[in-house]
């Protein structure tokens, strides 16, 4: 069932996405187990936890990649059947992920990437490129940045840095209107000036009213950013942090703690 | 000043002979006359080679302006297309062969006769084309392949000593209409004798590389061990035959095989024993008569003639003095 | 910069490469065979036995710019023509057995997209088991046998898909020789480069050969648009067997297996990336153009059927290199750049000798001064 994506704040609702005892099973092994999670309308979340603890399978779930085994997802207060939740629903909600390497088509030009999957089509299908086009390139400008530097709609993303690339994904994100942003492992091998970019972009997402889900393994950085810290391990939560609570080193510490 | 008065006799002199070899050349038979050329399988191969050796060698001798040969893969569908392009450069003469069938070639055959074109055919016969163009230059240089067939077939009953009741295999291509005469004659005169015949179709894959008939073959001597004979009317497959006794383990003499033609392998297999007959077509002499056909139509406006070349069969006895024949691509 | 501007040219217009590699041998062909080519009937007759290749190739095109492969495209060829044929010759069905033989494709391709998609077989291994099926069949009901469609050409099914257009002056008899199928599949290739450039449907595909992954993640249904590309395939193959056997007027029992490495070999010296992602409908059109024609032409010039491979393949080579040089500039920079500086390294070990001469021959003082 398709709810019209209103601002977050006409709702009056807490939470943007509410997961309640959420479970997933591939197969026999339990992938995750007793989530119940809320993401506020206009923080950041950091998601850290250890290699397959289990939160990739979590955004998963939370955008419709995949189909929880047992469990309700609400979606600004009003509940949505999980059975048939898909990316293109989590899209008409305004939910958006943004994937390390997994976000663009490597050999498609810009303006293909921005509309892709959403494009402006007439009544048989035909794309209007025209308009596309001016609209990415009107993208490429005002809200991602990008000035001169020889990149332009008809660039592939192969031509592009990593941290540009994330600024175009998050930019395609922020163009239409998501609510909410899923980030996953954004600044993985990326150099360090590109990861300042990056994270300036995360800012960018709470300035704008909107809600982020980070995914992080570099504490540092998430640290920086994040509202609220959420520790996952073995596909439960296990404990929710303020990062003003902790240092970096404290929670470096906490987290090998937990693994005993 | 001297080198350059002797330079001028010297050219003078090269020009007048040119023109006096030309004037000689000007009486040969095949000035003016181009040929396409449908060869059949592949350059070079077993059932090929003898055949475009034949045809250079007449092209040679009566001065044929130029040969052009096309080659199939002996898939038929190619050899129309071919003579689509043969027709579209508009050569004096088309040869062909008759694997598409009278009704796949009749309406082609037509245009190209109308614009004035000989049309000849070797190797596979068209009969019912031969009739109606025979006049205009339509002759036939090849087996008739049915009693092509019934000779090997009853050459393979007296080496082998094949009685009633024996079985026997014949691997060939039923399928096309009047190619597979060749094997239906040898298939038909086999069962009249007595014997028990299972006919087997040669694949497309297999009849453009024959080694693929290989382990088919091989697979179905080993699960028929009262097997006595194979008889086949396909050039490759003879030569592949030998390989396919000794992978089954059989001893040269204990299957009686018919085949065709005088492939490389074949000849191993006819020293060795293993072959006990094969039908040479004279495939020679299926490249030299087309040639000579077109020039005796296109300059004499001769008609359509025709020479049955399967006049014989080699065995083991009689191969050996035709062995630096073959090998020069003659036999 | 002649080079940097060349090669910005090349990249904008579609095909550039194959183009030119085409007008290369056709002005080779033109000169070694004048006679031939400097006629129209070489091209008409090409107009007659080209489409079917062409619109293999076309469904190919999309098929690898998905990053999958489709091999049973023979067996279709098989199968759909005696679908046609049967139907047309022994029952006298006319269109009911155009539509048959169509809907057979559409049926075969079909079912590889289901196998491929829903079941999950990688392409080649689907479309090959598919291929032996399907040309098994074939043989299986046809007996073997072929079928000749004597008079086929007075019924209105030959006349409206590949009837000979008529009404030219004389003196321009060829344009009567011009078969209606080289229109059609004209107009096809149009609508399809529209479809692939410029549909939603297009982008999918291209998006899919991209990347699997990155195409789940924009929300692309790519099962279900995998099984719609390889169903047009299975179309476009029958329509190609439709035409095939109308032209020849005869159904062949084991048509369509020499198609299968020349449609694919067309495709990739069209330019359509074998890795997916990128495809070109343009360059394919041509890629086909020259297949078709480098036989002909070689026997027109009168060499001999050994140095059609070798010719063939020579023009992949030299195709596949220059696409190196038009879609990956670096890795050609970057080849002659060790080049040069081999050359700096030598030049200067040179110069490095022939100071230290200098320094002998001026004198001592100077190559004092030089080592403080």
């Amino acid at each position: 069932m398709a709810l019209s994506a209103g601002t977050s704040a006409e709702r009056g609702e807490e939470h943007i996405v509410r997961l309640e005892n959420v479970q997933k099973f591939f197969g026999a092994v339990q992938g995750l187990r007793d989530i119940n999670l809320g993401i506020g309308r206009n923080e950041i979340v950091g998601l850290i936890g250890d290699n397959g603890a289990g939160k990739s399978t979590l955004i998963k779930v939370m955008t419709g990649v995949l189909r929880p085994s047992a469990g309700r997802i609400f979606v600004r207060g009003r509940e949505i059947d999980a059975a048939s939740y898909s990316v293109r629903q989590a899209h008409e909600l305004s939910i958006e992920t943004v994937y390390q390497d997994k976000s663009l088509a490597e050999k498609q030009p810009l303006w293909r990437n921005f509309f892709a999957g959403r494009q402006i089509v007439n009544r048989f299908g035909f794309i209007d490129v025209k308009k596309e086009r001016a609209i990415a390139r009107e993208m490429l400008l005002s809200s991602i940045g990008f000035r001169g530097a020889g990149i332009t709609v008809d660039s592939t993303v192969s031509q592009l840095s990593g941290g540009e690339r994330q600024g175009i994904a998050i930019g395609r994100a922020m163009h239409f209107n998501a609510d909410l942003i899923v980030l996953d492992e954004p600044t993985a091998a990326l150099a360090v000036s590109e990861v300042r970019k990056v994270l300036d972009f995360v800012r960018r997402i709470k300035a704008s009213g909107r809600a982020c889900v980070y995914i992080e393994h570099n504490l540092a950085h998430v640290h920086e950013v994040a509202d609220r810290l959420v520790v996952l391990d073995r596909g439960a939560i296990v404990a929710e942090i303020s990062p003003r609570a902790m240092s970096v080193a404290e929670l470096t510490e906490y987290l090998i703690a937990l693994q005993h | 000043m001297m080198r350059a008065r002797r330079r001028l006799i010297g050219a003078a002199a090269a020009a007048m002979l040119a023109g006096a070899g030309t004037a000689l050349a000007a009486d040969a038979p095949g000035k003016g006359v181009t040929i396409y050329m449908q060869m059949g399988g592949n350059p070079g191969d077993g059932a090929t080679l003898a055949r475009q050796t034949g045809a250079a060698a007449a092209a040679t001798a009566l001065g044929v302006d130029k040969l052009n040969s096309q080659f199939s893969a002996w898939a038929p569908e190619t050899m129309l297309q071919q003579f689509k392009e043969a027709l579209a450069a508009r050569p004096s003469c088309i040869v062909i062969m008759g694997h598409p069938g009278n009704d796949a070639f009749a309406d082609l055959v037509k245009q190209a006769v109308d614009q004035g074109i000989v049309v000849t055919d070797g190797n596979s016969p068209l009969s019912e084309l031969q009739k109606t163009y025979g006049s205009k230059g339509f002759g036939y240089a090849g087996v008739d392949l049915y009693a092509g067939g019934t000779l090997t077939a009853q050459r393979m009953i007296e080496a082998g000593h094949l009685k009633a009741g024996d079985e026997a295999m014949v691997y060939g291509v039923f399928s096309q209409a009047e190619r597979g005469l060749s094997e239906k004659g040898l298939a038909d005169t086999l069962e009249k004798a007595g014997l028990k015949v299972d006919r087997l179709e040669i694949t497309q894959e297999a009849n453009s590389d024959p080694s693929l008939a290989v382990p088919i073959l091989a697979a179905y001597v080993q699960s028929h061990p009262r097997l006595k004979a194979i008889g086949t009317q396909h050039g490759g497959v003879t030569g592949v035959l030998e390989e396919v006794l000794k992978k089954a383990g059989k001893k040269p003499g204990e299957i009686t095989v018919g085949g065709i033609d005088l492939a490389p392998a074949t000849i191993d297999g006819l020293k060795s024993g293993y072959v006990s007959v094969t039908l040479d077509q004279l495939l020679y002499l299926q490249g030299f008569m087309p040639v000579l056909q077109c020039v005796l139509t296109a300059k004499y406006k001769m008609p359509g003639l025709s020479l049955n070349t399967g006049a014989g069969v080699v065995t083991p006895e009689t191969i050996g003095p035709l062995i630096p024949l073959i090998e020069g691509g003659y036999r | 910069m002649a080079a940097r501007q060349l090669y910005a040219t090349a990249q904008r217009v579609e095909g550039l490469p194959i183009i030119l590699v085409f007008l290369v041998l056709l002005g080779l062909f033109m000169y070694t065979a004048p006679e031939v080519f400097l006629a129209p009937y070489i091209y008409t007759t090409f107009l007659s036995t080209l489409p079917p290749l062409v619109l293999l190739a076309i469904g190919l095109t999309f098929v690898i710019g998905a990053g999958e492969i489709d091999l049973s495209f023979p067996a279709v060829i098989s199968f759909s023509g005696f679908v046609f044929a049967v139907l047309f010759k022994q029952y006298g069905l006319g269109w009911i057995a155009a539509a048959a033989g169509l809907g057979s494709g559409l049926l075969v391709g079909f079912a590889n997209g289901l196998l491929i998609a829903r079941v999950g077989i990688p392409s080649f291994m689907a479309t090959l088991a598919t291929q032996f099926f399907w040309a098994g069949m074939a043989t299986v009901l046809s007996g073997g046998k072929s079928y000749a469609l004597r008079g086929a050409e007075q019924s209105s099914v030959w006349k409206a898909l590949v009837g000979r257009l008529a009404g030219a002056p004389e003196s321009m008899a060829w344009f009567n020789d011009v078969s209606v199928q080289a229109i059609w599949t004209a107009l096809i290739a149009a609508f399809l480069w529209f479809v692939l450039n410029r549909h939603r449907f297009g982008e999918h595909v291209l998006f899919i050969g991209d990347s699997n992954a990155v195409a789940r993640v924009v929300g692309i249904d790519v099962e279900r648009e995998k099984i719609r590309l390889f169903t047009l395939m299975g179309g476009l193959a029958a329509l190609a067997a439709m035409l095939l056997t109308l032209e020849n007027k005869n159904f062949f029992g084991n048509q369509g297996q020499g198609y299968l490495l020349t449609a694919i070999a067309s495709v990739l010296i069209g330019g359509t990336s074998i890795f997916g992602g990128r495809a070109t409908i343009v360059g394919t059109v041509f890629g086909c153009f020259i297949i078709g024609m480098i036989e002909a032409g070689l026997v027109a010039t009168g060499l001999t059927g050994a140095w059609v491979r070798t010719i063939q393949g020579l023009v992949f080579l030299v195709s596949i290199v220059f696409y190196l040089w038009v879609e990956e500039p670096q890795r050609v920079r970057a080849f002659l750049a060790r080049g040069a500086s081999f050359r700096l390294r030598r030049d200067s070990d040179q110069a490095g000798r022939a100071e230290w001469r200098a320094g002998q021959v001026i004198g001592q003082p100077e190559a004092d001064r030089r080592k403080r």
